[in-house]
């Protein structure tokens, strides 16, 4: 277990420059999860992290060391990759065991090690197949004990999970982060599902473009994004973002005018963002056509218009509306987002 | 490949199969047959599927007629060496072209490819010039040392490198986090799960030089040196004409280690087939 730290990290693919200086810092025992859209740069800078991809500039060190210039095998790392990666040539126990066998660790200690990661990753009955013969979760589990086998400071994951179906994710999801909790290694967790970032992060870190967008924990970043790029990619459905002008008499957007809490600064060109839950239906407020009507049992996601904007709105009630009826909706004054139009940055 | 077919149509396709198979397995019949027959019968007509009288004396004749068993070690030893040094020097030349970063690689290997189109009719003249120059004529060193450093080998070294080019990076990437160095993974990794390119690189291999015609008739001069091709056309009687029967028993001998070599490969092309089971 280490800290990893990363200091204005650049990468360039020849001259095309990729990675922009990404300051980062984990902690000890921390599960830190890079989210961003495709392409943005996660997996470079995890398999920057790994030794997989040289450094460009800027340092990277785990524990106190400076590691831009080792090989992987030299920095005490365990990765998990997209595609898991095992050795379709040697059964499950003898992947597992590889990289203790390359180290020089006796045949006694291989056993025990390998017979303790499959213990606790229910992969006892499976030691003697070939990964042909395992199910996807199953491959998924033996990448996961071929990392955990060698005991090392810091763990990198690729979207484990992409490969997998909706409900196995969701399992494997709660295992990795079972598996955290109990092994407290430093881990570095890369996706670009934002749900999986949400439910196992302790910190996130939101990618764009090459760029770190915001570090934050999870709940924070979704309570108070800094920007209107991680205010559009946190939370699913996705924050309402509407373009117009901050006025002393509340949002002007068209020919809608929409409630702002108290002491905001007046702008000429601003977004002004509600999470579709923050919205609720009340007897007055800002009318609305409803457009589309979604019930998901738990709860209700109405898709309305809203002059010339389309907004989304989540209600606990089950809604009886039908499409083209006007309804009345009242944002919550607390969680209101108001962003600079331009620049994109938190004005509240 | 599974496929559900009538009975009817089942018999019907293996039928046709049969009727295909006829002009591939009659001229191996036919040497069969022909190499136990009386000169004589050999040329009757109509032809005679099976023999009117055996004559097995032929095969003790082959022997007798030439130092026919050191010539078939000549061949086979030959062969085993051909074959197993193409196998190390192209995988490692593939691998190589296929991963390792070096400047001009994809030029390099242009120029090397580039040696496939040359016949080996052009080049055998300096050959044996040079051989003369270091007094290898008439010794089994050109035949070993031409095929490995030539266009067999620049083939099996494209089917190498093509192989090598389609295995997944992530799991050489992952036996360098594991803690390998570069030997190691193409030994432990990348060469294992080559199996079947190999296999076919052995097959095809194997039988050039088994076949080789031209290289031992150029370099070799004395009976005890010849290899089985060259041994084949040497089986005349006092006039220069052709003895049939003997010659044909000759071939089916020769014949015999190549089917077995196909045989054995082949079932090794096909486990290493299904090795390669990377999914997903
Ligand atoms: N070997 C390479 N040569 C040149 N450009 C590259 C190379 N590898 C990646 N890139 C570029 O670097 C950028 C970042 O790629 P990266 O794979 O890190 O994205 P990512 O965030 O992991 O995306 P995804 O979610 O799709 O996996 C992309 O624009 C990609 O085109
Ligand atoms: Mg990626």
């Amino acid at each position: 277990m280490a800290p990893v730290t990363l200091k204005s990290i650049t990468k360039s693919y020849g001259t095309t420059p990729v990675l922009h200086g990404i300051d980062i810092d984990i902690a000890d025992g921390e599960f830190v999860v890079l989210v961003g859209p495709s392409g943005c740069g996660k997996s470079t800078l995890l398999r920057m992290i790994a030794g997989l991809e040289t450094v460009t500039g800027g340092d990277i060190s785990i524990g106190a060391r400076v590691v831009n210039d080792l090989e992987p095998k030299d920095r005490d790392i365990a990765m998990v990759f997209q595609n898991y990666a095992l050795y379709p040539h040697m059964t499950v126990a003898t992947n597992m065991g590889f990289s203790l066998e390359h180290r020089g660790a006796g045949k006694a200690e291989i056993a025990e090690r390998v017979n303790w990661a499959a213990d606790i990753l229910g992969l006892r009955p499976l030691l003697d197949r070939y990964p042909r013969q395992l199910s996807g979760g199953q491959r998924q589990r033996v990448a996961m004990g071929r990392a955990i086998v060698r005991n090392p400071q810091v763990f990198l994951f690729d979207e484990p999970l992409s490969n997998l179906d909706a409900k196995l994710r969701v399992v494997m999801r709660g295992e990795i982060k079972g598996l955290h909790q109990r092994l407290g290694v430093t881990t570095v967790y890369v996706t670009h599902d934002q749900v999986e970032a949400m439910t196992m992060a302790d910190k996130i870190v939101v990618m764009n473009g090459g760029r770190v967008e915001q570090v934050g924990a999870p709940l924070d970043l979704y309570d108070r994004p800094a920007n209107l790029f991680v205010a559009g990619f946190i939370g699913s459905p996705a924050m309402n973002a509407i373009a117009g002008r901050i006025t002393a008499d509340g949002f002007m957007a068209g020919d809608v005018t929409l409630p702002l809490p108290p002491g905001v600064s007046r702008a000429d060109n601003a977004v002004y963002g509600i999470r579709p839950e923050h919205l609720s239906l009340a007897a007055a407020g800002v009318p609305a056509i409803v457009k589309l009507v979604e019930p998901m049992g738990s709860e209700t996601q109405v898709t309305l218009t809203l002059g010339e904007h389309t907004v989304i709105g989540v209600f606990r009630e089950r809604l009886k509306s039908q499409p083209g009826e006007t309804v009345h909706l009242q944002p919550d004054l607390t969680a209101i987002h108001l962003f600079d139009a331009t620049t994109g940055g938190r004005l509240n | 490949m599974k496929t559900d077919l009538s009975p009817r149509m089942k018999v019907a396709l293996y039928g046709l199969m049969c009727v295909l198979l006829i002009p591939f397995v009659f001229p191996t019949w036919w040497m069969l047959t022909s190499s136990v027959k009386p000169i004589s019968d050999i040329f009757a007509f109509p032809p005679d599927l099976w023999p009117r009288r055996f004559d097995f004396s032929t095969y003790a004749r082959v022997f007798e007629l030439q130092p026919f068993a050191r010539q078939y070690w000549n061949s086979a030893y030959i062969a085993a060496l051909v074959t197993g040094g193409t196998m190390i020097i192209s995988s490692m030349a593939g691998y190589a072209f296929a991963r390792i970063k070096f400047p001009f690689s994809n030029a390099i290997f242009m120029v090397v490819l580039l040696g496939l189109l040359i016949p080996s009719e052009v080049t055998i003249v300096p050959l044996f010039q040079m051989f003369l120059k270091w007094g290898m004529i008439n010794t089994h060193w050109p035949l070993i040392l031409v095929p490995i450093f030539g266009a067999p080998s620049v083939f099996a070294t494209f089917v190498m490198r093509q192989f090598f080019i389609a295995l997944p990076v992530e799991l050489e990437e992952a036996a360098r986090v594991d803690g390998l160095g570069r030997f190691k993974i193409f030994w432990l990794i990348a060469l294992p799960l080559a199996k079947p390119a190999l296999g076919a690189v052995a097959i095809f291999t194997f039988l050039h030089s088994w076949n080789l015609y031209l290289e031992p008739i150029v370099f070799l001069s004395s009976t005890q040196m010849f290899t089985l091709p060259q041994a084949l056309t040497q089986f005349t009687d006092a006039y220069g004409g052709a003895m049939w029967n003997i010659q044909l028993a000759a071939a089916t001998m020769t014949a015999i280690p190549v089917l077995l070599v196909f045989i054995v490969a082949q079932k090794q092309f096909v486990e290493g087939l299904a090795h390669t089971g990377l999914k997903g």
